[in-house]
């Protein structure tokens, strides 16, 4: 989440059939779909979309100084005290790395030190990946709500939740606030505040990973209510020796998680869900089609 | 005898399906129709035309 | 990955609602955007020496719906002109054949194989087809075929069901097929056996005849590996009522000398120049094939082979041999050369001749498709993705018939005289696949 300050500014123009306002939030290009032809009405829930999604990104961006986030990673394994909303986050997290069997830790962080996904061949010393490894470990935490206290030299990084959680929380916040349908989209993680009346569905798109996808029909994916979310890793990769090393990290070996699909897309209820379905779903491998398919989640996976 | 479904890749693939092309399929199985004495195999039997 | 059988959704949801101090207000509505997908495919087949030419435009549409289920739509308009063999033999003086029709005669130089070219025939064919699954492991399909040229209607119905087992790596399907076609002969239905006769005389043709067709196909698709694919079919077809060609006649030859007896039309009337009989076939057929394909994955190259077993009760036994190699070139085309053989032999009514004088036969016909002959095709096929992520491609093929004419069947001067009438026909296809 979240990188250098980039200018915060909204900006609403028209879509198709349908008022688009965007801004710049976590590092990812974010837009509004609005089913209104009201631009008044656009602009007011662009804005407060907008500050919504940069109220959460300040508050947990690892990259902004004195927030709790970076309170906790420079804590020096002093005992931090919470608020709730942290809290929450911090719950979810423990139960998503019990849920993951531990392959879901927002500790490994650490691991980015010694991992550069840039498609070149640069595998890391396993002893330099053994060293990190020391420094990981949701296990070595001590979370005592509200009490929250990190080992010296141990990092966390809300990165894998912050933005499919930022969806959701601006999701309730539009509904709320108007009676239109609105599509809230930042950089591929989505959801919809309420059914569209004047269309079906509104309609998106999977980034397609190879030129045989472009022509299938799963492309495009239409959505009433719900949200989607995408784990992928068409960009960042490792290649050596004709095996691919996809971004996807197992915390516990410090290597990356073997025969994960290149892209995984998820349909839930919430944007949370799908997000971290799909994640899970990548951190199986080889099994991730397998794994949601027995839960009953809709996915399109590709390989 | 088989494999794990995560090792289904290579057989989803378009080129490994039984019939990949139904229309060049059919056209095949409308001129053997019509030029020779056998017909089907695959599914059903072709034919359905005064040609034979 | 979960060791205990809890679900993993149904924690996340519940953790995912203790975060965000809310449940969602409606369930997910999400499915890919319906579209069709298209094949079509241009086609032209010439054989050599003026004989049939055709010209085709094939076209599949397929619509997925929610949960796997399809709809697919088949058009195909083809015309067809040139010649094809009548069934009687050749002479060394030229010969006078009254047209199906029965309103004019056409006459073939001495020496050639006697070929009609009355056919200039469009034919229109659609096909339906519905499928989905029922429940998990379940597959159904239902279809409707119909075909129309001005002289014969074809209708049938076909439906099959499958199911999966082993993890889907088998697969067992069943499917039944039955059509009802009716011939509406230019001229009428000849009398089996009974004489050509002279222009502008029908008295030996009758009405509309029909035709019924059962089929059924057992199958077993196997996965034996992560490259190789292999399938099993059982068929079974029984064809009763006019199997005939109401098109094709026979030579009345002498029984020593084998040559065809001369004939003179009535007086004032074009006809005939030699006496010809109508063929007569069984009006029951009933053909088992045993089919077998396998497709294998070789580090991008994939090769098909199958192999097809018929025989019949018109004695009829023939063996398929089919492979082609896909072989991919860079990322975006390939290259596929293909080959066929095939090998039947003659039906047991299968007859160069009709003695004159001798008693007639059950059943007797000319028809060149029922006699013992082998055919090569060796073709290649090009294909590529276009920048807009369709597909199209292109092959050429040629197809060879070379048979021969089992010896007893051949009577005196027919001996060096008739030969099987060979076949070279050239298949062009260009084939363009897009979604919409």
């Amino acid at each position: 989440m979240g990188g250098r300050q980039a200018a915060r500014q909204v900006l609403v123009e028209a879509g198709q059939d349908c008022l688009v306002g965007r801004f710049d939030a976590m590092a990812s290009p974010c837009e509004i779909l609005i089913e209104s032809g009201d631009r008044e009405t656009a602009e007011r829930l662009t804005r407060i979309a907008a500050a919504e999604a940069w109220r959460i990104e300040d508050k947990f961006s690892r990259y902004r100084a004195g927030n709790v986030v970076d309170r906790i990673n420079a804590s020096d394994g002093e005992a931090i005290e919470v608020d709730d909303e942290t809290a929450a986050l911090l719950d979810f997290a423990d139960t998503l790395y019990s849920l993951s069997n531990g392959r879901f830790d927002i500790t490994s962080g650490a691991l980015r030190g010694v991992w550069t996904f840039d498609g070149g061949d640069r595998l890391p010393d396993p002893q330099a990946v053994q060293a990190i490894l020391r420094r990981v470990g949701w296990d070595k935490v001590s979370w005592q709500r509200p009490v929250f206290a990190l080992q010296p030299g141990m990092q966390i990084d809300l990165g894998g939740i912050g933005k499919e959680y930022a969806v959701d929380r601006v999701t309730v916040t539009l509904r709320e606030a108007a009676t239109c349908s609105a599509l809230v989209n930042f950089g591929g993680d989505l959801a919809v505040t309420r059914a569209p009346r004047e269309r079906r569905a509104w309609r998106v798109g999977i980034e397609p990973v190879s030129a045989a996808d472009k022509r299938r029909n799963e492309a495009v994916l239409e959505i009433a209510t719900g949200a989607l979310a995408t784990s992928g890793d068409s960009r960042r990769f490792l290649l050596k020796d004709g095996v691919r090393y996809s971004h996807i990290l197992d915390p516990r070996s410090g290597w990356p998680v073997e025969g994960a699909p290149r892209s995984v897309t998820v349909a839930a209820d919430t944007c949370t869900q799908a997000g971290m379905l799909s994640t899970l779903a990548m951190l199986e491998g080889y099994n991730a089609e397998a794994f949601l398919d027995g839960e009953g989640v809709k996915n399109w996976c590709r390989r | 005898m088989g494999v794990e479904p995560w090792e289904r890749d290579i057989l989803a693939k378009e080129e490994m399906q039984l019939t990949t092309d139904p229309v060049e399929a059919a056209i095949d199985d409308h001129i053997y129709f019509s030029k020779e004495a056998s017909s089907g195999g695959r599914g059903f039997g072709g034919g359905g035309c005064g040609c034979n | 990955m979960t060791d205990n059988k809890k679900s993993v959704s149904a924690t996340l949801a519940a953790a995912t609602c203790s975060l965000l101090g809310s449940a969602p207000t409606a369930p997910v509505q999400a499915q890919e955007e319906p579209s069709w997908d298209f094949n079509t495919a241009l086609l032209y087949y010439g054989e050599d020496n003026d004989r049939v030419q055709d010209l085709s435009l094939n076209m599949l549409g397929k619509r997925y719906f929610l949960d796997d289920r399809a709809l697919t739509l088949g058009l195909t308009v083809d015309t067809l002109t040139g010649a094809t063999p009548n069934g009687a033999i050749r002479q060394d003086v030229p010969q006078t054949f009254t047209r199906p029709s029965g309103s004019s005669a056409y006459t073939i130089p001495a020496n050639e194989l006697p070929l009609d070219d009355t056919f200039k025939d469009t034919r229109v064919a659609l096909t339906a087809a519905w499928e989905q699954p029922l429940g998990r492991l379940w597959k159904t399909s239902v279809g409707f075929s119909g075909s129309f040229e001005y002289d014969y209607t074809h209708l049938g119905l076909n439906g099959s069901l499958s199911r999966d087992f082993n993890q889907r790596n088998t697969t067992v399907s069943a499917g039944l097929a039955i059509a009802r076609d009716e011939w509406d002969p230019v001229g009428g239905t000849p009398i089996p056996f009974s004489p050509m006769l002279d222009v502008g005389d029908i008295g030996n043709k009758t009405g509309t005849e029909t035709k019924d067709v059962v089929d059924a196909v057992l199958g077993v698709t196997q996965v034996i590996s992560r490259n190789l694919l292999v399938q099993l079919n059982y068929s079974f077809s029984n064809s009763s009522g006019y199997l005939t060609d109401p098109y094709k006649i026979l030579s009345l030859v002498d029984g020593a000398t084998g040559d065809t007896i001369t004939r003179v039309p009535a007086p004032g009337a074009e006809g005939p120049s030699h006496e010809f009989r109508f063929e007569s076939r069984p009006d029951d057929r009933t053909k088992h094939s045993l089919y077998t394909q396998a497709k294998y994955y070789m580090g991008g190259k994939v090769l098909d082979a199958s192999y097809r077993y018929m025989t019949d009760d018109w004695e009829i036994d023939s063996h398929t041999l089919d492979l082609r190699l896909r072989w991919p070139i860079g990322e975006r085309s390939f290259l596929e050369p293909h080959v066929r053989f095939y090998t039947q032999s003659e039906a047991d009514f299968y007859t160069i001749s009709l003695v004159d004088g001798a008693t007639l036969p059950t059943f007797a016909s000319a028809d060149y498709r029922l006699g013992n002959f082998d055919a090569i095709t060796a073709g290649l096929k090009y294909g590529w993705t276009t920048r807009g992520g369709n597909e199209m491609s292109v092959r050429a093929e040629l197809y060879r018939q070379t048979g021969s004419i089992p010896g007893g069947l051949l009577i005196g001067n027919q001996v060096g005289r008739e030969t099987y009438p060979d076949l070279d026909a050239i298949i062009l296809q260009f084939s363009y696949r897009f979604s919409r």
